[in-house]
């Protein structure tokens, strides 16, 4: 079954590729993103976020597990392209295990020539390129690419007067996976394209 | 068993004229001081020796003795720099120095032998460390500080334990500097070498000479003086200036400087096995003003070409108001650690490489945009510190797949929001969130957080979690103090 392992750099996210993670507003996209991120940096490897709005949160990140000492923090105040120039860089710098853009709400436009130049750079550093927003720029560079669904929400405390969120269950859609058949995708012969996530708030 | 090396740098002014110029070794030099027509000469290297410059001597005069000789005014910046170079390539061999004078370092060689080697090798040992930071230094090893100072001077190397005395007898008394009055006394008495001196009647020299001659005659036998050991400490930051003699006002020219000035410290941290953690740079204006600019580094390194550019990127982003007189560079070190490898993964990015991107990324980002972080020890909202990236931390243990947490997206700052509340007084409608106005379908809270009420940056707050008409799932807060509802965040 699809699940976050399957995302691991070592297993999906592989290094070298381009892989996309799409979806709306809170659909668990970034959650996606950060238990990459935890992953990565959990097992002693170092890890980039781009972060086109400054929205990454330490505090959640530090809870899903992501080591933040190994975890370079790029904020670029809104401005999209300085967010795409820093990712190039990045992905052409040899020794990042996983480089992140969380592109956020208004992803930059990215030509498909400019993707696949994108996806060399990565492969020449042997880089695993991350690309996060809420719709697709790489086009058919990326190898993989995903898009997450809120499918429900559970509250904590009493049934009248809930305390807290307690958790959040997403939905991943496989939207393209560069040679590999839907099965091998979810380890699972059903050829179902959807997996659910649960998320603890 | 006691053993001391000396490291001892002959014509120490003007070697740290010759560090701070590499080109000038092969010509004749002369250090000067003082205005014209009173300038003269106070130390000149071994190619101006040879052509009879001493210290002491006129200018004019110097110059008429040789022509082709090249001057330099006493620099005390560059004299500091050499001479805490010179302890900082000794402290990478041995921790127990004692910083006698400038040019003039002894350091404690015992136990050094397991893990350097004999004296031999210790004193070879301490001469590359020296003319790695770009000084040429003698050394000597021996049982007493004395006669370890001795043996630096008069090129006897290293000597045995016991055989002090034998070992400096043949030493002629003219290579120490001695006191006037005991020099003369030496002279006129016909005393020639160490040995004589040694074989001198104590009493007579102490009826004659006093203290003084008692002093000296425990220097002939290699004994040392009763003061103690004075440990040198280095200090937390390590520093390498430049004066200069004409004023620059261009980045290009300024960089060539700033190469040299960073090869220097580099060299010493290298020598020390440091490495700069952050690099404060600060640039003396004509007129008595400054520029000083602080590099936090991402990642500690000492390679001089990454942080020449780093250093090259911030002046071209901030360039000083006004012409260059001066140059210091100062360095916050942290010792090197080896990047443990492992199997299968690859190794982080290279120091060079990640220093080049660093560069790049706050030239397209700004300073305050790259770096990792660390959460502060607050329980304040987003409270968080900048921290170092850290390249050889052990990994951790990997958590179960099944542990996954929400992440939440911040507003930074908290976007200020309009609340209605419902009979209960929870949230109902939101406006101006992330649509114009949406309709409360889930809502969940208060969650009552409050810190810091000792200090005047108290804080209290409750946190609603609400999910909106729109789709999105909020965490909204009301400030307790002054009555405002914010979008502190948004749940993904």
């Amino acid at each position: 079954m699809f699940s976050l392992r399957t995302m691991t750099p070592t297993s999906r996210v592989r290094a070298g590729t381009i892989t996309e993670i799409v979806g709306e507003l809170s659909s668990g996209r970034t959650s996606l993103m950060t238990a990459c991120l935890r992953d990565v940096t959990a097992a002693g490897g170092m890890a980039a976020l781009v972060d086109a709005d400054g929205a990454f949160d330490p505090g959640s990140a530090a809870r899903a597990g992501v080591v933040l000492a190994h975890l370079l923090w790029v904020r670029c105040g809104g401005r999209r392209e300085a967010a795409l120039a820093a990712t190039d860089l990045l992905a052409r710098c040899p020794g990042w295990a996983l480089v992140a853009l969380d592109a956020g709400e208004t992803p930059p436009r990215v030509s498909l020539g400019a993707a696949f130049r994108l996806r060399q750079a990565a492969r020449r550093a042997g880089v695993a390129l991350l690309l996060v927003g809420r719709r697709r720029v790489a086009g058919a560079g990326a190898t993989l690419a995903v898009r997450t669904r809120r499918d429900a929400l559970a509250w904590a405390g009493s049934r009248h007067a809930p305390t807290r969120l307690a958790g959040m269950s997403t939905r991943v859609q496989v939207l393209r996976n560069q040679g590999a058949s839907p099965s091998a995708v979810f380890g699972a012969p059903s050829g179902a394209m959807e997996e659910q996530q649960w998320w603890t708030a | 068993m006691t053993r001391v090396a000396c490291v001892w740098v002959d014509a120490f002014v003007a070697a740290a004229a010759e560090r701070a110029e590499p080109a000038l070794r092969e010509h004749p030099l002369a250090v000067v001081t003082g205005a014209a027509p009173a300038t003269r000469v106070v130390e000149a290297n071994a190619p101006a020796r040879e052509r009879g410059i001493r210290p002491g001597i006129p200018d004019a005069a110097a110059v008429a003795r040789c022509p082709q000789l090249i001057r330099r005014p006493v620099s005390p910046a560059c004299a500091e720099a050499a001479r805490r170079a010179l302890l900082d390539a000794c402290y990478g061999v041995s921790p127990r120095l004692e910083d006698v004078a400038p040019g003039l370092v002894h350091v404690d060689a015992a136990g050094l032998g397991r893990l350097v080697g004999g004296d031999a090798a210790i004193a070879e040992r301490l001469g590359r460390a020296a003319r790695a930071v770009g000084l040429p230094a003698r050394v000597g090893v021996a049982g007493t500080r004395a006669a370890a100072r001795i043996a630096a001077r008069a090129g006897l190397g290293v000597i045995v334990a016991g055989g002090e005395a034998q070992a400096l007898a043949p030493v002629p008394v003219a290579t120490l500097d001695w006191p006037a009055d005991i020099a003369h006394a030496l002279g006129r008495w016909g005393v020639a070498t160490l040995g004589e001196l040694a074989s001198l009647p104590r009493a007579g020299l102490a009826a004659r000479l006093g203290a003084a001659g008692l002093a000296a005659h425990d220097l002939a036998r290699g004994m040392d003086d009763p003061a103690p050991w004075t440990s040198w400490t280095p200090p937390p930051f390590w520093e390498e200036a430049q004066e200069l003699d004409w004023e620059i006002d261009a980045l290009g020219p300024l960089v060539a400087v700033l190469e040299r000035v960073l090869e220097r410290l580099t060299a010493r941290l290298s020598a020390a096995h440091l490495l700069a953690d952050t690099l404060e740079l600060r640039l003396a204006l004509t007129g008595g003003g400054h520029h000083a600019r602080t590099l936090a580094l991402a990642s500690p390194m000492d390679a001089p070409r990454p942080l020449l550019t780093l250093l090259e990127h911030d002046l071209g982003a901030r360039p000083p108001q006004g012409a260059v007189t001066a140059v210091a560079l100062q360095a916050s070190p942290v010792p090197r650690r080896a990047v443990p490898g492992r199997l299968g993964r690859s190794a982080p990015p290279a120091e060079r490489d990640l220093a080049t991107v660093l560069a790049r990324l706050v030239t397209l980002v700004g300073v305050e945009g790259v770096g990792a972080v660390a959460l502060a020890d607050s329980h304040r909202p987003d409270a968080f510190l900048p921290a170092r990236l850290v390249l050889d931390v052990a990994p951790e243990t990997p958590r179960p797949a099944g542990d996954a947490v929400l992440a939440l997206r911040r507003l930074r700052p908290p976007r200020r929001v309009r609340v209605t509340t419902d009979g209960e007084r929870r949230p109902a409608l939101v406006y101006g969130a992330l649509a114009a106005e949406a309709r409360v379908v889930g809502c969940a809270g208060p969650w009552r957080v409050s810190g810091e009420w000792w200090d005047a940056a108290a804080w209290a707050r409750d946190e609603w979690d609400v999910a909106l008409s729109d789709g999105a799932v909020c965490r909204l807060a009301r400030d307790l103090r002054a009555g405002e509802w914010y979008l502190d965040g948004v749940y993904d």
